[in-house]
């Protein structure tokens, strides 16, 4: 894939500032956010010929052809659309993807649209994905009521086990965002927060505390993604996308790996090699942090640490913005700023402001090389970029 | 028991095992190529793709492998054990533990099957400690 990099750029970029949108439908939302990205980028939605979205899961107002009814909704028929629905990774893989569409001319410009309104939506709507469906696989162990956060429970409690973890480390990775979140207004919660917080919250399912859980919020996020060429004529710094990879693994709890390795192990290495990088070369990353485990995981996998050395690692300071190694979720991330259910879109967008120099909150200096890593699911999917100016 | 109420919908591949459950056997699948067994069950084997998988009774003797015990989210009722069992046949299956208080939880217990009986087609296998077959209702 090295002939990929560096041949499309991010250049537009939008963050709703919203985190409660009653009665909002994610639709609306979503156009807030493309044009948004749009006049960041100095575009008009009539240049827009591409457009990628997942908005067909509970809360995003779509159904099975999710892109086609926002493509009306927002009154564009693009010749290229992409709704791969890998979780909250989606918009990562999608970035991927509308570079190759770009670079071999299936598309100029194309944007990645997201929102969802969780705060508000009905919970009787009813949904399909794996985790709630009890046919196929899922008749194995849906009917017992696994919960999202059991699912990252058994991960954390079988990496205290392997590996020693402690309750203290999980805490300090909500300790260190919520730090960065004091910095964002745009951050849901900004009070800062003491390990001591973190193990003294309620526990929702053993061992992951109430703030060892990401907020929910409604909202949303969009990008602009066009070729390297077009990118120079435009208004905004280009963020050129350096390296991409993607990948998925299971669904089923059954199948979670002994080592707790994640499709994270393909997409990070295969991002590295496109860009010809390695993890010294990030400056600032974003990790998709749904639960304190989350991040930890990413870190083993992406290579920043040695299996089963993250808790160590983040106990280590190594994830702060002053002084850490590896500043990682500036703007807060899903722990603190935002989550209304597949956040991957900001972490591409804060990855952005991270290296044009224009962050809502605390803004790494010099920054030339980001790294924008999600997950799908329960570490069900993962896709990492690294972008670069 | 926190109540199971949502009901696993059976199809032509899982048929065999929904009706051993009801008689309180635990089945899982073999590949007749390689001898390996596989959960969860599938049509085919993931040993050998060609091959059709065979269902032997599995031994219902396990350890616990992880688990995360549910005190908020989907339960109206008591807090609920969620588990990765590893079975002596070396497979790994999603299920819940139940007879064993939070505290006392460890990875590597020891485990047997049991089963609710949820309605009359569906007993759905849960684990205990070996020998209190106290939640046993199949």
């Amino acid at each position: 894939m090295k002939h990929l990099s560096g041949k499309t750029a991010i250049v537009g970029a939008y963050e709703s500032p919203r985190r409660d949108a009653p009665r909002v439908h994610p639709f609306a939302l979503q156009m807030e956010c493309i044009l948004g990205a749009l006049d960041d980028a100095g575009l008009a939605l009539t240049d827009v010929d591409g457009l990628c979205a997942a908005s067909g899961d509970w809360a995003e107002g779509g159904g099975t052809m999710d892109v086609i009814e926002l493509a009306e909704y927002i009154g564009i028929q693009p010749t290229y659309v992409n709704s791969t629905d890998v979780g909250g990774c989606s918009y990562i893989l999608q970035a991927g993807q509308a570079a190759a569409a770009i670079a071999t001319g299936l598309a100029e410009v194309v944007v990645i649209s997201y929102a969802a309104c969780p705060r508000w939506w009905p919970l009787s709507t009813p949904s399909f994905d794996p985790f709630v469906f009890p046919a196929g696989p899922g008749q194995y162990e849906i009917p017992y009521a696994p919960t999202l956060i059991s699912t990252y429970g058994l991960f954390a409690r079988r990496h205290m086990d392997l590996y020693g973890t402690t309750p203290e480390q999980l805490a300090q990775v909500a300790v260190t965002f919520r730090g960065h979140a004091a910095a964002n207004p745009q951050a849901r919660l900004r009070k800062p927060i003491t390990v001591d917080d973190v193990l003294a919250s309620p526990v929702i399912a053993s061992p992951l505390h109430r703030l060892d859980c990401c907020v929910v919020t409604d909202g949303g996020g969009a990008l602009v993604m066009t070729s390297r060429e077009r990118a120079r004529d435009l208004k905004r710094r280009p963020v050129y996308l350096a390296g991409y990879g993607a990948a998925v693994a299971r669904t089923q709890n059954s199948q979670i790996p002994d080592d707790l390795s994640t499709p994270a192990a393909l997409s990070g290495p295969r991002a590295f090699a496109m860009a010809g990088m390695t993890p010294a070369d990030i400056d600032v990353a974003q990790i998709y942090d749904a639960f304190t485990i989350t991040p930890m995981l990413a870190l083993e996998d992406l290579g920043f640490c040695g299996r089963g050395e993250s808790g160590p690692f983040v106990a280590a300071g190594n994830l702060a913005a002053d002084g850490g190694s590896l500043p990682t979720n500036t703007d807060g991330g899903g722990l603190s700023s935002n989550h209304p259910g597949k956040r991957g879109i900001f972490t591409l967008i804060e990855s952005v402001r991270q290296l044009r120099g224009d962050a809502p909150g605390i803004q790494v200096p010099d920054a030339k090389v980001a790294l924008a890593h999600g997950l799908g699911g329960t570490f069900c999917s993962a896709a990492t970029a690294i972008l670069a100016v | 028991m926190t109540a199971m109420t949502t009901l696993p919908i059976p199809d032509e591949t899982s048929a065999p095992f929904w009706e051993a459950a009801r008689e309180g056997r635990f089945l899982i699948q073999r590949c007749p190529e390689t001898g390996l067994y596989q959960w969860y069950p599938r049509a085919h084997s993931i040993h050998a793709p060609h091959a059709t998988p065979e269902w032997v009774e599995a031994s219902g003797r396990g350890e616990l492998l992880s688990y995360s015990v549910v005190h908020r989210g989907n339960t109206r009722g008591d807090p609920y054990t969620c588990a990765l069992v590893r079975l002596e046949e070396g497979v790994t299956i999603f299920s819940r533990v139940e007879g064993i208080a939070e505290g006392s939880l460890r990875a590597g217990l020891p485990l047997a099957v049991a089963f609710h009986r949820l309605d009359e087609t569906i007993s759905l296998p849960i684990f205990r400690p070996p020998g209190d077959a106290s939640g046993s209702d199949a």
